[in-house]
């Protein structure tokens, strides 16, 4: 493969990674730092890549060990993340007048219930030990194999199995507790109150029912229920969804606050 | 011959999930060997990673510190609940041995790749000089051994299935 070839593969790749890395980090500046480094990295070593995977495992791989030598130095968010950062937002009336300024004046700020729900679980899912979070996201976002994934992580298969069961067990669990959408008891209601907020002329009720999570939740499938979520997730681009202006505004909030948080928990 | 047996899980009771108690004046053995259809990694990673246990095994309420060699964990168990056993890890052997401990007791779990699958054997062994003073007051081992075992058969067999 020539650089040419590879400079076009790799285009077509970018907004994959670029989603992959920021959902790992929730930081927008580390999430182009670190794709730019994957890129140098991989332009580099060219020549090392003998085909034995394909060229998409072979930049995740490069990417993974990238954002997993950059994850060290952070520690995890809490499960209750979603609470601290709500309560820390409605103490900073500045954060919701730039979330208004940027509702006005972007066309890529219309809230979603939808863009919300990812959004939700890139936060969660930061509270799982690294390895299983890069496992969930490789796997029911990105449709690696398991054989694929132990390459990108250097692991073995049955490893990289008992990561990415872990980390649904502990996802469903959290979501069952929290999340009002899927559970009447759920105590987070934070998506359909926003959602009150930027689109107050909207029956909720109605928009909810356009997602399939919520119209499957009575079934109580907790695991289908999971999938579905993944879904939701695959479905959204952070860099290009509709309200992505909105939503990695609120993602830099919330990512400030947990740093403030965990360093001031030291 | 006995001990032998202990060890290594060989004996006729004790398989299959039926956890067996032999008693002596100053100690006693309670053991139990299971077949598991998973990888030994898979089982080891699960008997090794001390955060997770309370999530797949109901006989755990919590586990903390880390489980490598020469390291403390402070383990609750729902058979004492109200107590905190202080123990050391005593000595590991990736995917094949990891035994805990403290002055009383030593457990030792025992894994060995078989056919499509791992020989899991778990012998905690109890006992001193002041042992027949207190025999009585410990409860049996059994119920929670066979717990313990079957919580850990379902998890790995389940983490085995994943595509």
């Amino acid at each position: 493969m020539n650089q040419e070839e590879f400079t076009a593969l790799f285009s077509e790749i970018r907004p994959q990674l670029k989603s992959y890395i920021l959902r790992l980090t929730a930081s927008v500046p580390d999430t182009e730092d670190l794709v730019q480094d994957t890129w140098i990295k991989s332009s580099r070593n060219l020549t090392s890549f003998r085909g034995d995977s394909s060229l998409k495992t072979w930049i995740f791989t490069i990417a993974s060990n990238l954002v997993k030598d950059h994850q060290r130095k952070w520690k995890r968010w809490p499960e209750n993340v979603t609470d601290i950062c709500k309560e820390a937002a409605m103490q900073n009336p500045q954060h919701f007048q730039e979330a208004m300024q940027i509702v006005q004046s972007s066309q890529y700020a219309q809230f979603e219930i939808k863009e919300h729900i990812a959004f939700c679980f890139t936060c969660i899912a930061k509270s799982l030990p690294l390895e299983q979070h890069l496992c969930i996201l490789l796997k029911e976002v990105h449709n690696f194999k398991i054989k694929e994934m132990a390459t990108i992580l250097d692991t073995t298969e049955p490893l990289v199995k008992y990561h990415l069961h872990a980390a649904r067990k502990k996802m469903i669990e959290i979501f069952d507790g929290r999340c009002a959408l899927i559970n009447q008891e759920g105590v987070c209601h934070q998506c359909t109150e926003i959602n009150g907020i930027f689109n107050p002329k909207q029956d909720t009720q109605q928009e909810l029912m356009k997602i399939r999570m919520v119209r499957d939740a009575e079934k109580k499938d907790k695991e289908h229920l999971l999938d579905l979520r993944m879904e939701v997730l695959r479905e959204i681009d952070p860099f290009t969804s509709s309200a992505h202006e909105l939503q990695l505004h609120h993602l830099e909030h919330n990512r400030r606050v947990m740093e403030s948080h965990l360093e001031n928990k030291e | 011959m006995t001990a032998f047996i202990l060890m290594t899980g060989l004996s006729v009771s004790g398989q299959n999930g039926i956890a067996t108690t032999s008693k002596k004046t100053f100690s006693r053995t309670t053991t139990i060997s299971q077949k598991i259809n998973a990888h030994p990694s898979i089982v080891w990673t699960l008997l090794s990673n001390a955060d997770d246990y309370a999530r797949w095994n109901s006989t755990i309420i919590s586990i903390e510190g880390q489980i490598e060699e020469g390291e403390k964990i402070r383990l609750k168990s729902t058979l004492a609940p109200n107590r905190t056993f202080k123990l050391k890890i005593k000595e590991m052997k990736p995917h094949e041995l990891l035994i805990w401990g403290d002055a009383m007791g030593k457990r030792t779990f025992r894994l060995t790749e078989e056919q499509e699958g791992t020989r899991f054997t778990m012998t905690e062994r109890i006992g001193s000089v002041m042992f027949p003073l207190f025999a009585g007051k410990i409860p049996s081992f059994d119920e929670a051994f066979e717990q313990f075992t079957a919580d850990l058969k379902k998890e790995a067999e389940a983490i085995s299935q994943v595509q």
